[in-house]
């Protein structure tokens, strides 16, 4: 049976020569697991005095590792002596860890808001809200056109109100085999209006009466 | 050519039949050949999971050479494409084997004309059991993830190794260099100590005999797997056994425990036929995919090596 003698402290815990701390830590308990003493998957495996080097030499490497000065001073033996290639000990930037909440480009809600707000006091816009909610039926395509007079980007809405894109295109197109159940649409309707600044349940009544007329 | 592997396991009472027997009609339900063959000689008991209670002809006559031809004791079961040759009429004494005999059946079992040979082999590491064992490159080992078992699978693998290294080395290298060993350690860590020493006095012998032991590719099987037991327990072994040992190892799965596996032994019905929707019967298609998957990539290293050629 090998043993770890001719193993460098990477090759111990089974990690690439560039592995982060967390890599680390994870691969030591792992080590642990399969050569503590009580281990199902190696009893009998070792005698005790094997067993003991070996997780003599699993601490040292991960007392070793988890150091950073102790960390580069060992990888600088290990590449004076050949065993590694420089390349390898690069560290890839893109695993050290980022905050969850910078993972994706969140939108600001309250420049968001701030920006509508002040679009829709321009008096053009303040026109063709009025118009739209004089009508008896509001259409999707009105709605459409305020949306895109005001400067709203689909996904703006969804990262406000969390309504899919594909249903507000639905909504928009008027593809009434497309929306979801009256109780749904109702409520997406709803809050479409209010970021529109027009009044939610106008909108939502005249948008399914006119609906329901072109299903007809 | 056909694939011998060969079903052992230093415990009793791991499976090692039962395994042989679903494998063999696994194997034997996609249209292949299969022979299974009972060398447990002294506890013969295949042909009772095959649901065969009256074997007329088997091991003990091609033996006692009132049979020439190992392939004409082969007797047919009732599932298609699946024979077996069983030993349930073997003299008492049969277990204790002489080295003749045992070679003459190692030799005709190569040449027995079937796609799959499934060797069911006893408990223990007698030196029939070892020698029938590495009459294969890729034995598989079953274990129970009990400490009993685990303990006999590693001693099962050691002493392998144990008879392999004293064979490519020879009766007398063998002695010389384990004289050289301290005598203080026990007798498991005898053959790691000798393959070191060799290693270090005779580096071409040394190379020689890695080489020998890297053509093994052993495979192992959990059975009896139970939802307490350790997840990934047969992934751990397997990477333990590459690490430590020289050849190489491969996990083929767990087969699930099953109260109803107790029951097709009673109505003497092969389990995977009885209860082939149950997840221990899907267990085991795993394997029985895993294996044949290592059968098309081997095959496809030979094309290539054709191809070089």
């Amino acid at each position: 049976m090998s043993d770890f003698k001719k193993m460098n402290y990477y090759e111990v815990l089974e990690v690439p020569a560039n592995a982060s701390f967390f890599e680390i830590r994870h691969a030591y308990k792992e080590a642990l697991s399969v050569y503590g003493e009580d281990s199902l998957s190696t009893y009998s495996l070792f005698s005790d005095a094997e067993r003991d080097n070996l997780l003599k030499k699993i601490e040292e490497a991960f007392q070793t590792l988890m150091d950073e000065k102790k960390r580069s001073d060992y990888n600088n033996q290990l590449v004076k002596d050949g065993e590694v290639d420089p390349g390898d000990l690069l560290r890839d930037q893109n695993k050290n860890s980022i905050p969850i909440f910078l993972a994706r480009n969140t939108l600001d809600k309250n420049s968001f808001f701030k920006k509508v707000k002040k679009k829709i006091g321009e008096s053009s816009i303040q026109n063709l809200s009025r118009e739209i909610l004089e009508t008896e039926l509001i259409s999707g395509r009105d709605l459409k056109k305020l949306r895109q007079a005001i400067g709203i980007q689909l996904e703006d809405i969804f990262e406000v109100a969390r309504i899919s894109i594909s249903i507000l295109k639905a909504i928009e197109n008027d593809e009434f085999q497309n929306l979801p159940s009256l109780i749904y649409l109702r409520n997406f309707l709803k809050s479409y209006a209010e970021i529109l600044h027009l009044d939610p349940e106008k909108v939502a009544d005249s948008y399914i009466i006119n609906i329901s007329l072109l299903q007809k | 050519m056909s694939c011998i592997y060969p079903i052992g396991g230093g415990k009793g009472g791991i499976g090692k039949s039962f395994i042989a027997a679903n494998l063999g009609v696994l194997l034997a339900r996609q249209g292949y050949p299969v022979v299974l063959v009972d060398l447990d000689l002294g506890g013969a008991n295949l042909h009772t999971f095959t649901g065969m209670t009256h074997v007329k002809v088997g091991m003990e006559a091609f033996l006692n050479k009132s049979v020439k031809n190992l392939k004409d004791v082969v007797v047919p079961t009732n599932i298609n494409n699946l024979s077996m040759i069983s030993s349930v009429n073997c003299s008492m004494e049969i277990a204790n084997l002489s080295a003749a005999q045992k070679n003459k059946i190692i030799n005709a079992l190569m040449k027995l004309p079937y796609e799959y040979v499934l060797l069911d082999l006893g408990a223990g590491t007698n030196y029939n059991t070892l020698d029938f064992f590495l009459s294969s490159y890729e034995g598989i080992i079953t274990l129970t993830p009990e400490p009993t078992a685990v303990e006999n699978a590693f001693k099962f693998i050691k002493s392998l190794y144990f008879r392999k290294v004293k064979q490519v080395l020879g009766q007398n290298d063998f002695k010389l260099y384990s004289q050289q060993v301290e005598m203080s350690s026990n007798a498991l860590e005898v053959t790691s100590q000798v393959i070191d020493s060799v290693l270090e006095k005779d580096p071409e012998k040394g190379e020689l005999l890695l080489q020998e032991l890297k053509k093994f590719k052993f495979k192992f099987i959990i059975n009896q797997f139970r939802k307490t037991t350790g997840t990934k327990l047969g992934e751990k072994i397997e990477k333990v056994c590459n690490k430590h040992f020289y050849s190489e190892f491969q996990f083929l799965g767990n087969v699930c425990y099953d109260e109803r596996v107790h029951d097709s032994i009673f109505s003497k019905n092969i389990f995977v036929n009885k209860y082939s929707f149950t997840v221990s019967a899907i267990d085991l298609s795993h394997i029985v995919a895993k294996i044949q998957g290592n059968r098309e990539v081997s095959s496809l290293h030979s094309l290539e090596r054709y191809e070089r050629l």
